[in-house]
């Protein structure tokens, strides 16, 4: 797909407090009424450049269990997916891993 | 897997009734201002932390340009429903219930998808549908809705289609 503007982060992680450092951030896909599975299934597949397999196990874990970490890793990357997941009207949250 | 022309068949009249929710669709976006509240709006651009201050700051990133790409994509998807959306102003005119083709190369079906989707975020949020159990496809207040849904399937069908 094309590009996403970037936030600008970078003025903005001097000011933010992180109290765990050390706990991976995620991003989180939530289930909803309105979006089709098929079409869930195919921008997990679109954006993430999952199989189809793959795409659909994730999709279904969205579906049956309420929600699902599609990424892991740094707040910034995490971010800029949950962007993306927006752009095509999934929801989508960012959080630290929970303990 | 998206790198191919999409043929998409419908009547003239289902292409001009098109033309006409995705316009409204634009309108909402263009009259939207930010913070006036409209929980249509909210709906795509939705609150991506539990924290409320860090749900503003990325709201505030983000808000205007995916509002923009909604703009976009709608206008896109207008283009290319011009000819197709031709009719006729004779009400009875066989020429309604002709079926068109359009032709989707794949930037633009992706344009036609996030759309058909952000519409339906719409329809759901003004017909109230917050939980599977807010849908009855019985019921004809859930038409169009249920018929862009028929839409986005088939487009997504034929995108995912590899053989």
């Amino acid at each position: 797909m094309s590009a996403l503007a970037t936030p600008s982060i970078e003025r903005e992680s001097e000011l933010r407090e992180n109290p765990h450092p050390d706990r991976p951030w995620q991003t989180v896909v939530w289930d909803d009424p309105v979006n089709l599975m098929s079409y869930v299934t195919h921008v997990f597949r679109e954006y993430f450049g999952l199989s189809r397999a793959e795409a659909e196990r994730l999709m279904l874990a969205v579906h049956n269990e309420g929600h699902a970490v599609v990424a892991v890793g740094a707040r910034e990357q995490m971010e800029l997916h949950a962007q993306a997941m927006h752009d095509y009207g999934l929801w989508a949250t960012v959080r630290q891993e929970p303990q | 897997m998206t790198d191919r022309v999409i043929v998409m068949e419908l009547a003239r009249l289902e292409a001009a009734h098109l033309v006409g929710i995705v316009g409204q669709f634009l309108e909402l976006l263009s009259d939207a201002a930010p913070d006036d509240g409209d929980p249509a709006i909210g709906r795509l651009v939705p609150p991506a932390y539990t924290d409320e201050r860090d749900a503003r700051e990325f709201r505030d990133l983000t808000e205007t340009h995916l509002l923009e790409r909604r703009r976009t994509d709608a206008g896109v998807v207008l283009a290319s429903l011009a000819d197709a959306a031709e009719i006729p102003d004779e009400p009875d005119d066989p020429a309604l219930m002709e079926s068109v083709e359009v032709r989707l190369d794949p930037e633009v079906a992706q344009a036609w998808l996030r759309t058909l989707a952000a519409v339906r975020l719409v329809l759901a949020t003004r017909l109230g549908i917050t939980g599977p159990e807010d849908h009855d496809p019985d019921n004809p207040r859930f038409g169009i809705y249920d018929w862009l849904g028929y839409r986005l399937d088939g487009l997504v069908s034929a995108l995912d289609d590899e053989a």
